[in-house]
């Protein structure tokens, strides 16, 4: 069985453990807890055929004053980037995030959620730009969360 | 190994540590008895370590390094596991085995987490406040000894500034633009407090409040005249302003002393169109009458119907001189115009010059009582009538 790690990063309040919750145990609460350092979560798939062992860190959210620790990012596979897509500033601290992780990782593989699209209207949400890597994600209302991990999964074994 | 292993005790009776000891494959070959609050199942020696710590998953290389180097380690930080937080350290223990620490930072992480739980709450709050003000309509802060201390977006983006230094800098103020004899955002308050002020800006109108925050700083309130409001304000026939709205800027033009000169104006023998074409016809001349007079005036001149063919022309800041001049022109425009259904047509025009000692009716009386003599007169004239 294959083993990979991944990472899900992003601003402090973007929705990272909710899509976590929301991914493994099919569950969303709407109230605001903020994660300090780091919670892994399993998850059994099968891609293709292949047996897979998901291991998702739930990483502590960067916040104005608390960047992330860089331990956290050893010998990951892959990235979730989430941002809250009605936080401007958590959008374009996408690149950032994708930035370190790179640095930590030069060869892993990365997705990018503008989360929490259920506060989104229809028209809005046409007018964002998205592409097979970039997903509009509710883990409230359970949009394109299993799409989204499952993108990541297929590039790490591709 | 033996003294290691007291010591490790030592710690360990504190509640503070728990321990794995791990060989070269990563199986457990030793733990601490402790560990079962930290993970479910109690670990067997045999075990594959990255079972029972996935958290080591990725970190297998820095792991072995630690086998041949002594002097090094490897931590991972604040994990949350079994409602615990710990800290993960592997160490050197000796040429076949490292030791696994695991130590309990619960009660610390938790108040660190409760103060980061507020102060990302207040972030939030603080970004949601900012969105919500820059949505609004233009707003100023001004404090107690007249420095402006805010201004949101809106107002940022409409006088082309980007920070509050540009603010005090470009030396923006105001009442200036509401009357050049205020002197101070405290003189603006007196006159705007607890009530509504037009005030044009750039050619825009805005209303203009005030109101208190607290007791040290003002609030003004800039909200532009709307398309909407617009057409709350303007008659549906011809497109000038109701009189309503007429009158708020007469009445500031008087209040606030200002130069100025108000007309009264219609169309010779309109009757004569409603009964010979039909009141179809009729109300397409007064649109095109408008819309003639409109196309001539000034920006900041107010234009509004009367009622029937009866119009108002306020033209402000002028002198009288100046005033019949645009007067005299208008008058001609219209005569010469040819008007779609019924070709030519004249106007009267009835003139005052506002004096010290007008209210809105003695102005609005003699300008009413000039246009029935220039309708005397034989109409299609001008009448200016001194008080």
């Amino acid at each position: 069985m294959i083993r990979k790690k991944i990472l899900l990063l992003g601003d402090f309040s973007v929705g990272k453990t909710s899509l976590v919750r929301r991914y493994v145990d099919g569950a969303f609460d709407d109230k605001y807890l903020t994660t300090i350092g780091v919670k892994i979560s399993k998850k059994l798939l099968t891609i293709n055929g292949i047996e897979c062992e998901l291991l998702i860190w739930d990483v502590e959210g960067s916040t104005p004053s608390k960047k992330i620790s860089l331990g956290y990012y050893r010998g990951a596979s892959g990235a979730i980037l989430v941002s809250d897509i009605t936080r401007r500033d958590t959008v374009k601290g996408l690149e950032e995030h994708k930035t370190i992780f790179l640095n930590e990782n030069p060869d892993s593989e990365f997705v990018i959620a503008y989360n929490k699209s259920d506060a989104l209207s229809d028209i809005a949400k046409e007018n964002i730009k998205l592409d097979e890597d970039t997903f509009l994600t509710s883990a409230k209302d359970d949009s394109n969360v299993e799409a989204l991990f499952l993108r990541l999964m297929e590039k790490m074994l591709a | 190994m033996i003294h290691i292993q007291s010591i490790l005790n030592a710690i360990l009776s504190k509640d503070i540590f728990e321990y794995i000891l791990v060989d070269k494959t990563l199986n457990i070959v030793n733990i601490s008895s402790g560990l079962d609050k930290y993970i479910d199942k109690m670990p067997q020696a045999g075990d594959d370590v990255l079972e029972i710590l996935p958290e080591l998953v990725g970190s297998e290389k820095e792991i072995q390094a630690i086998f041949l180097n002594k002097s090094l380690n490897y931590i991972l930080e604040t994990v949350y596991k079994n409602e615990y937080y710990i800290n993960i350290s592997i160490e050197y223990y000796n040429k076949d085995m490292v030791l696994v620490l695991l130590h309990n930072i619960s009660d610390i992480t938790l108040s660190k987490q409760k103060l980061l739980q507020y102060s990302n709450e207040s972030v939030l709050l603080n970004t949601t406040l900012q969105k919500i003000l820059d949505n609004q309509n233009a707003l100023l802060f001004v404090t107690n000894n007249n420095e402006i201390s805010y201004t949101n977006e809106q107002f940022m983006q409409y006088f082309e500034m980007k920070i509050i230094a540009d603010v005090r800098r470009k030396d923006l103020k105001i009442y200036d633009y509401l009357d050049s004899n205020l002197k101070s955002y405290d003189a603006l308050f007196e006159r705007v407090n607890s009530k509504e002020e037009y005030v044009t800006i750039n050619k825009d109108t805005f209303i203009l409040q005030a109101t208190w925050i607290e007791t040290t700083h003002k609030l003004f309130t800039l909200t532009k005249v709307t398309k909407l409001t617009n057409e709350m304000q303007t008659d549906t026939l011809t497109g000038a302003y109701k009189k309503s709205y007429f009158n708020t800027h007469l009445k500031r033009m008087i209040q606030n002393k200002e130069e100025g000169v108000l007309v009264v104006l219609d169309l010779d023998n309109f009757k004569n169109v409603n009964d010979t074409y039909g009141h179809q016809v009729g109300d397409d001349v007064l649109r095109e009458f408008a819309t003639l007079i409109q196309k001539n005036i000034r920006g900041d001149d107010v234009f509004a119907r009367w009622g029937g063919e009866e119009f108002l022309l306020l033209l402000q800041h002028t002198n009288i001189d100046n005033a019949m001049k645009k007067i005299e022109s208008l008058r001609d425009v219209v005569s010469t115009h040819t008007f779609i259904h019924i070709g030519h047509m004249s106007s009267s025009f009835g003139v005052a010059k506002k004096e010290e000692s007008d209210d809105m009716h003695s102005l609005l009386q003699r300008a009413d009582k000039a246009l029935y003599e220039a309708k005397d007169a034989g109409k299609n004239q001008v009448i200016f009538k001194k008080i």
